[in-house]
């Protein structure tokens, strides 16, 4: 396993996205990242690709998800393809901060803390139906 | 993913988590901790010391059990979390939401109170 770059390709279901996670810190394992540069590259990885296994697939067939990672000197990037449904995670909104239990969203903070990590994202639609979205992250040093 | 529940000691329950709180480490002990600790209306306290990494996955769960609990005369209080996690919470206003202690003694406290 190169220590700067990884391929995945992998089910998006539960155990796919298990097994995929472990290849990904295999790989993190070897890379010269600092603590806090390693815990948003796996942020990003786990919000990305559990949304993609939450909304992204179909009751009738199975969703493929594919994932590169490259680790530069001053930056990582990840880029996520799927061919589930249509999403662009650049139209979600972040959901308003709540002062209190009572008024607190249960969810919809995952794309917040991507965008919270991320110095660049960008998302497409393939002309081949795979939504592809591209996140950089710094590298702390 | 473990999880680890004690007994209640001055009316309050000690959970501790260890491993990590991804998609798959919250799907494999969410129900469990949901049950041991919404049904009976717990004053609840967890140790987050040997939690290595939380997305928002985790903060849905601790906020959908901490309104369960609220709902029947409970409450949840998180605490120790290590500072990675504790930078992820910030940015959600975690805090503000579901209280987080550093120590067991002060989340107890709270948790009592």
């Amino acid at each position: 396993m190169d220590a700067h770059s990884l391929e995945l390709s992998f089910p998006g279901t539960l155990v796919g996205f298990e097994e995929a996670f472990t290849q990904l810190r295999g790989a993190l394992d070897n890379a010269d990242l600092s603590p806090g540069t390693r815990y948003n590259v796996e942020l990003v990885f786990e919000e990305i690709v559990a949304n993609i296994v939450r909304h992204g697939c179909q009751p009738d067939r199975k969703v493929i998800v594919s994932v590169t990672l490259e680790v530069g000197r001053e930056s990582v990037i990840l880029t996520f393809c799927d061919d589930g449904v249509p999403f662009d995670p650049r139209d979600r909104i972040d959901p308003p901060p709540a002062k209190s239990l009572e008024e607190a969203p249960i969810g919809g903070r995952g794309l917040m803390f991507v965008r919270h990590a991320a110095t660049a994202f960008d998302y497409c639609r393939t002309s081949d139906q795979h939504n592809r979205f591209v996140v950089t992250l710094a590298c702390a040093r | 993913m473990k999880l680890e529940i004690a007994e209640p000691v001055d009316g309050v329950v000690n959970v501790a988590l260890i491993g990590r709180l991804d998609t798959p480490g919250v799907d494999k002990i969410e129900t469990k901790l949901t049950a041991s600790l919404v049904p009976r209306g717990a004053r609840a306290i967890v140790d987050l010391s040997q939690v290595e990494f939380a997305g928002s996955l985790a903060i849905r769960m601790f906020i959908t059990i901490a309104k369960a609990l609220a709902r029947n005369n409970g409450k949840l209080v998180l605490y120790a979390p290590q500072p990675l996690l504790q930078q992820v919470f910030e940015t959600a206003s975690l805090n503000d939401i579901v209280p987080i202690r550093a120590d067991a003694a002060t989340a107890a406290a709270l948790a009592r109170g």
